[in-house]
């Protein structure tokens, strides 16, 4: 489309304050998911379902799309309480799953069943798409229970604020534990877009899960059980608790990174670009702001610093409602003169919830962009060392500026380090000067070490970069990285990401909004808990309804 | 046993770093241990055996010395992947036909990747020789002449790198599983092994970040 304003600078946007404050938007993968899901009619079965009274066994979920089918592997577990732990260090779960790629055969369950059950310790094989667990939320998991075995419904509130019966701890993909790699579904068109295969196991996992708590309460007391009622059904989400793990992954993929901000960007620069916003498109947007506000009320926190966005948001959210009511969308490109407005009203958590609302609308102009979400990582791995060493100098001096600028002797600059612990293989972030762990940094660090790259380069006498990397070795991977920044804009972070005050959480939250994640409640800086698919349709009733329009709550039916 | 791609990938630059080499050179090693074991080539093998070689031995004694199109390692026997990520660097050059010999190279099959990748950046056939053994990289076909010890070579005395003009033996069809013996598995996990930090009490409580229950 032909837009009259430009996707926002990468260097206001690839902060990791800002980043810290993305929503879900109609680009989330969970999205992206469900609008094919339906698009093409998939339908689902659940051609196994074997769980004894101890709520032990197993379970096949399969989803068959116009190629090929995908199942859920479920395996259920009677786990004793003080075994349950979110933590990556935990070695048995109330659940664990994997994604099969097509419809398994008794020995494959037999198989999985010696593997699954065992997670990081077992071995899956390329007929395995996806590893994962879930814990159940003890409390809502014996209420729901116990009220569905005497014949009533669950507490609505209660539902509401748990949001989950039970939530994963990890969801492996891409070959990890022996699954397949990505390469062997990534040309089918739906596993193409990211964490497609993920976001489906999820989404079948949260079928068995209420399924399950069905199941339990008629095993209990078959004579009075009753099921959940559907609309209180689909409150339930699936949660998850995300450490660490999962943040370095922004670092270490920036062309894929780029993709998922590009296209996120282009969305609001094609709406913002429109010349005018028919009535309906005004009611639309005016209708999902209203319901942003409710989204951002009922949003539980007890972190300090969510508690503080939170009351931001709220506030903010109170702001863009009463500048719609008092602004006309009719005029002249309404969508850039909010957007304006905005940018002086509102604080960064009311400014990216603008951004995703603005999408709400234009299904026809944004949604394609999902296509533009994956990357070919490859292709932009090789070094260039024909670039000359001055043109190295002027990309750090553009994209990294802001590292120059830091003065890195400080102690509080470089406060932090990236590490893996022998124990469990997992990302950590330690103190440097306090614990004995700098000799196992990872590189994930771009601002300091472009500034070092660039403190060399101002050195060395010789023309090319490959003669510079042959004499300094230690920067190849920044020099790799700088000229990955230079041809995709959003690929770098621009901001600190070993300073005393980096929030690992910020990381965590950028990508989990792109999952289409909701409800951020972070526990401490470096984990947090989310909702995912809470209200959306179930399989069943993917087609009769709308696959869409679950992300914020509804308003009062007087307000619709 | 069977591995995925991205396992092998991660251990052998997990690998690569254990010993000492930077992490971009690392990643390139991770990269390029990965494409050999999709060829079904030895590429793992043959990672684990040049890092027991080069194990505590100092970069500037492995790496090319001058600019010229003779190359050799001060200390007598070329690194593979230092070499290689000098040759890649110097992708155009190769394209417009600058021929390059090495003297004495540990693992010349380590230098493949490297090529192939210089190819498909510039769009050149190159090739990568020692006796008995033609490697070629054209329009993202790779062909090899031989599969035998002698691509799996430990050293050889001289290696050429230049554009190819014939392409012997068959074409190599690409794995998405790559198949690891035990030992070299072992090898390249101890490797790995040390980039990862011992724990500690204060680690294991602060570093993921346990803060509140994590059970309700």
């Amino acid at each position: 489309m032909n837009r009259t304003i430009h996707p926002r600078d990468p260097a206001t946007v690839m902060k990791l304050d800002r980043m810290g404050s993305f929503h879900q938007s109609r680009l989330s993968f969970m999205r992206v998911l469900l609008r094919r899901l339906q698009d093409e009619a998939w339908h689902f079965d659940r051609p196994v379902f074997d769980i004894d009274a101890r709520g032990v066994g197993r379970a096949v979920y399969s989803a068959h799309g116009p190629d090929r089918s995908y199942s859920l592997v479920a395996f259920a577990n009677d786990l004793p309480p003080e075994k349950r732990s979110d933590r990556v260090i935990a070695t048995e779960w109330d659940a664990t799953f994997t994604l099969f790629d097509g419809v398994p055969t008794d020995e494959d369950l037999d198989r999985l069943e010696r593997n699954v059950p065992r997670q990081e310790a077992g071995r899956v094989s390329d007929r395995e798409l996806s590893l994962s667990r879930a814990n159940r939320s003890v409390r809502l998991w014996d209420h729901v229970v116990e009220r569905l075995a005497a014949g009533q419904q669950p507490d609505t509130e209660m539902v509401a604020r748990v949001g989950y019966l039970m939530r994963t701890t990890a969801v492996y993909g891409s070959g990890k534990f022996g699954a397949a790699d990505r390469e062997k579904t990534a040309d089918r068109p739906e596993c193409r877009g990211p964490f497609q295969v993920e976001m489906l196991s999820v989404y079948l996992t949260r079928a068995f899960v209420l399924d399950l708590v069905e199941h339990m309460a008629r095993l209990r007391a078959p004579d009075t059980a009753v099921t959940l009622d559907p609309a209180l059904r689909r409150g339930f989400g699936i949660g998850n608790s995300t450490g660490l793990g999962m943040a370095p992954f922004l670092i270490t993929h920036p062309v894929l990174i780029n993709n998922w901000i590009a296209a996120r960007e282009e969305a609001l620069a094609r709406v913002r670009s429109l010349p005018r916003a028919t009535a309906a498109e005004a009611e639309t947007f005016r209708r999902f702001a209203a319901r942003a506000r409710r989204h951002a009320q009922a949003w539980q926190s007890e972190h300090p610093v969510q508690i503080a966005k939170l009351r931001d948001l709220r506030a903010d959210m109170d702001r863009l409602c009463e500048y719609l009511d008092n602004t006309d969308l009719a005029g002249d490109t309404p969508w850039n003169r909010l957007w304006i407005w905005a940018e002086g009203a509102l604080t960064l958590e009311g400014q990216e919830q603008l951004v995703s609302l603005l999408m709400e609308p234009y299904g026809d102009l944004v949604d394609g962009l999902s296509m533009c979400m994956y990357a070919d990582e490859m292709a932009s791995f090789p070094i260039d060392g024909a670039m000359p060493v001055s043109a190295l100098r002027a990309i750090l001096e553009d994209i990294y500026g802001w590292a120059l600028e830091i003065d890195w002797t400080r102690r509080e600059a470089q406060a932090r380090v990236w590490y893996t612990s022998e124990a469990k293989l997992e990302p950590r972030v330690g103190e440097r000067f306090e614990e004995p762990i700098e000799p196992y940094e990872q590189p994930l660090c771009p601002g300091r070490d472009a500034a070092r790259l660039h403190a060399d380069l101002k050195q060395f006498p010789g023309a090319t970069l490959a003669a510079f990397l042959l004499r300094h070795p230690q920067h190849r991977h920044i020099a790799r990285r700088a000229q990955i920044a230079a041809r995709f804009p959003y690929a770098e972070i621009r901001d600190n990401t070993i300073d005393a005050a980096m929030l690992p959480i910020d990381l965590l939250r950028a990508k989990l909004s792109f999952f289409g994640a909701c409800h951020f409640d972070p526990r401490s800086d470096r984990w947090v808990r989310i909702k995912m698919y809470q209200n959306a349709p179930f399989p069943h009733e993917l087609a009769s309804g709308d696959a869409d329009d679950w992300t914020y709550p509804h308003l009062p039916e007087a307000a619709e | 046993m069977s591995w995925s791609l991205n396992e092998i990938e991660s251990l052998a630059r997990k690998a690569a770093r254990g010993s000492g080499l930077s992490w971009g050179l690392a990643e390139e090693a991770g990269r390029s241990t990965r494409w050999l074991c999709a060829m079904d080539l030895p590429g793992a093998d043959c990672l684990a055996g040049l890092l027991q070689q080069n194990d505590g031995a100092d970069y500037p004694g492995l790496c090319p010395e001058g600019s010229g199109v003779a190359w050799a390692a001060p200390d007598g026997i070329l690194c593979p992947l230092i070499t290689g990520a000098a040759l890649c660097d110097r992708a155009a050059e190769l394209a417009g036909g600058r021929r390059i010999t090495l003297a004495r190279t540990a693992y010349p099959l380590l230098l493949y990747p490297h090529v192939a990748t210089a190819a498909d950046r510039t769009g050149a056939a190159l090739g990568l020789s020692w006796p008995g053994v033609l490697l070629t990289r054209k329009a993202g076909v790779s062909t090899i002449s031989a599969r035998d010890d002698t691509a799996a070579a430990t050293a050889v005395d001289t290696v050429e790198i230049s554009i190819a003009a014939e392409f012997p033996g068959v074409s190599v069809k690409r794995a998405f599983r790559g198949d690891i013996s035990p030992q070299t598995a072992g090898i390249l996990k101890e490797f790995a092994h040390r980039t990862y930090a011992p724990e500690t009490e204060e680690s294991r409580l602060g570093g993921a970040g346990a803060g509140l229950t994590d059970n309700d």
